[in-house]
């Protein structure tokens, strides 16, 4: 078995252009040294009854041996604070929070403290073991704790804290639950016997959902809290739970009490990574590893289901144990890309152990762009990062209940996912769930994606390598350029090409990317849409980090997991987000097909219809026998139509002017419809009784000499190479591509 | 939270219906008739046992040759991987694991003509 994992890495930037450096951050904890090659990437998927692994080597400085060393990564997020002179010096003080704890008793947690592990002083709030609350303190070798005697609940607010009196040499710590009926009362205050002098460790962060192992403001962490905070405060006296309670309650306690500490809001620079203090003290801080912001507070009352609305009512911050958005590995390799290379699917090949019974070759993927405004071909090809992004080490099926019945068979398990079972420390995907249940929303490239490279698992990626292989196969010339491109630049990205491609699975989308297609395409350009489940959520991009999105699923959608209610909004911009049918902008509309569901028993093949003999698009169907079925042949379940599938549905937005080509909606039980497709329950909708689940090949002109091809299937792309590349599904798709390079208008 | 529970596939297998498992053998791969999709979709929602995990499918070389392993339920626990038990054809595979399977949720031996290798 090949192992692709004794060596992994991230290329960054994710994207460049030729002549622009990238640096490759490469660990390893097993091998000191591997060869590197630097290839092009023309099919991904080793699968010997496809077009097999296909890569090209390329005459590059920095191949030859590379020395390894192993970069650990530190998960978990939590804030903060830097040192200061005010809280190396408190005396009698109280700190507390609102908490919606997500593991309570799970493991020792940290809520806020200033504390050093390795030499175990200082003081902190958190869950013990069992998950009460606990204060402690300690110095010298000496410590004083208090617990609560019952556990938190889990998802359910309380209000915590601990007290510290010098004078009266008492500590207490105090719970008390906001909604205390029917069983979840865990109001309690304990006190118990503190030190009546103490001196607190020097140079030591106060840190909000985790502790600090030792000093500095760079310390690394431990003990992290898996749950939501809400308006921690720190205050210079011991105050009872009354007290308590109204310094937490007041979204902004007076910044002149002199005995007012810090009071973080973090309603404040939801986008960023900056926590703010309203106290006179000014102790701002910083997160890391991307947290989740923009959570609804203790306060939230339903009244607004976006932050930006009511921005009061967001003052939480949810924290994960598992948060993970920056490797933060040194650069092993640095390369100026050759001005001369073409755009492309790129990847840098690691190998070692050549020769044993389990060599390694691993590959680190990056994407060179078309530099924009300089387009070498008329045709481009979307590289879809915002989706490879999405799906980024994805352990959906590792992880989720119905992974097996959904994929009708037997979990395939690669070396990846074997990998990814047990390091969780790369991070997850939108598509999984943290380890306290809540779902994954944000992704980023600054770390190893086993799923976004070649031998990964070929879901996306290795499914759109299908196409470039074809357009190889073909000859034919084409640019790369990426979502984030699109993103960035809008249309100036797709104006220059008289078609774009889109590959088998467009499904992440921001506002902008929408925006840019919709102008290409009434400004005359050709898309095709070669995919399914395209134009599916709405992300964001974060506002300055590259290569970093955000994603809400919400109460609609095929969704792996339920966003909160109230949480529905991104953080990163304000935007709604969820589906953009939820968001009035159903993919039928830019596409004339959208998202209705998914089959994975068989693929099936599309049966022409009467709009595929108009002589209008005689062009279309030229050297096809429209009496014989439309790939009835294919890698992904032996047909050109499955996996997951789009119908025209002019309820939705599909054009008057749209043409109905081919549709397979004989799909039998498999053919699963989408969740928001059921208006009722009822029985009988399935494929084999539901004609609504299907997969539709349409075609329609757009203003000024545009137009639009659709296939609303996932496995298109993987029939092209059949039989030799000699088949319906590549003479239409070439048909279709020759016809909208040709700048006569249609 | 919207929870997917392990324990919400409780159609009841009948052991007396060999019928259905001369089905499977017959086409592992279906299309399959209504009672067998319902036993599929116990056996594959939560068929294997908490404590040894679910059987999956390791790929020893793509398109090619897969190991029977086992994927336990808790993130970070290694998977099992069964050297010894190595298939050709994901078919043949997905058989050995309905018989396993089949034995352990109706606690009856298949008669000896199952367990022949396939037809």
């Amino acid at each position: 078995m090949t192992d692709t994992t004794a060596v992994l890495g991230y290329a960054w930037p994710l994207i460049v252009s030729p002549g622009e450096p990238i640096a490759f951050h490469l660990s390893s904890k097993t091998l000191d040294g591997a060869e590197a090659t630097l290839v092009r990437v023309r099919c991904a998927d080793p699968d010997p009854n496809g077009p097999g692994l296909k890569l090209t080597e390329l005459d590059c400085a920095i191949n030859g041996p590379v020395a390894l060393a192993n970069q650990p990564i530190y998960p978990g997020s939590c804030a903060i604070i830097p040192d200061s002179p005010t809280l190396a010096k408190l005396g009698a003080f109280t700190v507390g929070a609102f908490l919606w704890p997500t593991l309570p008793g799970a493991r020792p947690q940290t809520i806020l403290s200033r504390w050093r592990e390795d030499i175990k002083a200082g003081w902190r709030l958190g869950l013990d073991a069992d998950g009460c609350l606990e204060f402690v303190l300690a110095a010298k070798g000496q410590s004083w704790r208090v617990a609560s005697r019952l556990p938190l609940l889990t998802r359910e607010w309380v209000l915590a804290g601990g007290a510290y009196d010098p004078a009266t040499g008492r500590i207490s710590v105090m719970v008390r639950s906001l909604d205390p009926q029917a069983g979840r009362d865990r109001s309690v205050v304990v006190e118990g016997e503190g030190p009546t002098s103490l001196s607190w460790p020097m140079d030591t962060p106060l840190v909000i959902a985790a502790r600090a192992k030792d000093a500095g403001d760079a310390a690394l962490c431990e003990a992290f809290y898996d749950g939501k905070i809400d308006r921690p405060r720190v205050y210079a006296a011991a105050l009872s739970i009354d007290g308590l309670h109204r310094l937490c309650e007041a979204a902004t306690p007076a910044a002149a009490d002199p005995l007012l500490i810090a009071a973080w809001d973090f309603s404040q620079d939801i986008p960023t990574d900056q926590v703010r203090d309203l106290s006179a003290h000014r102790l701002h801080g910083v997160l890391r590893q991307m947290p989740t912001r923009a959570m609804t507070g203790v306060n939230w009352n339903g009244s607004s289901e976006r932050w930006t609305e009511a921005p009061s009512q967001y003052g939480a911050i949810h924290f994960h144990s598992d948060d993970m958005a920056d490797a933060g590995w040194a650069p092993t390799l640095h390369l100026t890309t050759p001005s001369a290379w073409r755009s492309g699917f790129y990847a840098l090949r690691l190998r070692a152990r050549q020769g044993n019974a389990d060599p390694v070759e691993s590959f680190v993927a990056f994407f060179v762009r078309a530099e924009l405004g300089k387009p070498q071909s008329r045709l481009a090809f979307v590289a879809s990062t915002g989706t490879f992004l999405a799906y980024a080490n994805s352990a959906l099926r590792l992880d989720q209940v119905h992974a097996e019945a959904m994929l009708e068979g037997l979990l395939t398990l690669s070396h990846d996912d074997l990998y990814l079972q047990e390091h969780r420390e790369l991070g997850l995907s939108t598509y999984d769930t943290h380890n306290d249940g809540s779902g994954w929303s944000i992704s980023t490239a600054r770390r190893p994606i086993l799923n976004t490279r070649p031998r990964g698992n070929v879901f996306n990626y290795g499914n759109d390598t299908h196409l470039l292989d074809w357009l190889e196969e073909l000859g034919q010339s084409y640019d790369i350029i990426t979502d984030d491109d699109i993103h960035r630049h809008g249309v100036q990205t797709l104006a220059p090409y008289a078609c774009v491609i889109t590959g088998s699975h467009p499904e992440y989308i921001s506002r902008e990317i929408w925006d840019a297609f919709d102008a290409y395409q009434q400004g005359g350009g050709r898309h095709m849409y070669l995919g399914g489940n395209g134009f599916y959520w709405r992300i964001a991009y974060h506002p300055t980090l590259p290569h970093t999105i955000e994603m809400r699923r919400g109460m609609s959608g095929l969704r792996t997991w339920e966003g909160e209610a109230g949480e529905t909004a991104l953080a990163f911009t304000g935007e709604p987000s969820c589906t953009w049918r939820s968001n009035g902008r159903p993919p039928q509309r830019l596409l004339g097909v959208g998202f209705d569901g998914q089959v994975f028993t068989e693929s099936s093949f599309y049966r022409w219809l009467d709009g595929a003999r108009d002589p209008s698009v005689a062009w279309l169907t030229e050297g096809v026998d429209l009496d014989a079925p439309l790939g009835d042949f294919g890698l992904r379940g032996n047909g050109a139509a499955g996996i997951e599938i789009d119908r025209v549905e002019p309820t939705l937005g599909s054009p008057p002017g749209l043409v109905w080509l081919a549709t397979a909606d004989r799909l039998g039980y498999g053919g699963t419809p989408t969740p928001e497709e059921l208006r009722t329950l009822h029985r009988g909708i399935m494929g084999d009784q539901n004609a609504q689940v299907r997969a539709d090949l349409a075609f329609f002109p757009t203003a000024n000499g545009g137009a639009v091809f659709s296939t609303g299937s996932i496995a298109w792309v993987c029939a092209l190479s059949h039989a030799g590349y000699r088949n319906n599904v590549s003479q239409v798709t070439g048909n279709v591509l020759r016809r909208f390079l040709d700048s006569t208008p249609l | 939270m919207l929870v997917n529970y392990t324990a919400a596939a409780h159609w009841p297998i009948d052991a007396s219906r060999l019928d259905l498992v001369e089905e499977f053998r017959r086409k592992p791969r279906g299309p399959h008739g209504d009672e067998l999709q319902k036993l599929l979709h116990r056996m594959r929602w939560s068929g294997d046992s908490e404590a040894s995990g679910r059987y999956v499918l390791v790929v020893k070389e793509p398109g090619r040759r897969w190991a029977l392993g086992r994927l336990p339920r808790m993130r970070g626990k290694p998977i099992e991987i069964l050297s010894n038990q190595v298939f050709t054809s994901i078919a043949e595979a997905e058989w050995e694991v309905f018989k396993r399977r089949w034995e352990a949720l109706t606690g009856t031996s298949l008669p000896p003509s199952f367990k022949e290798p396939m037809a």
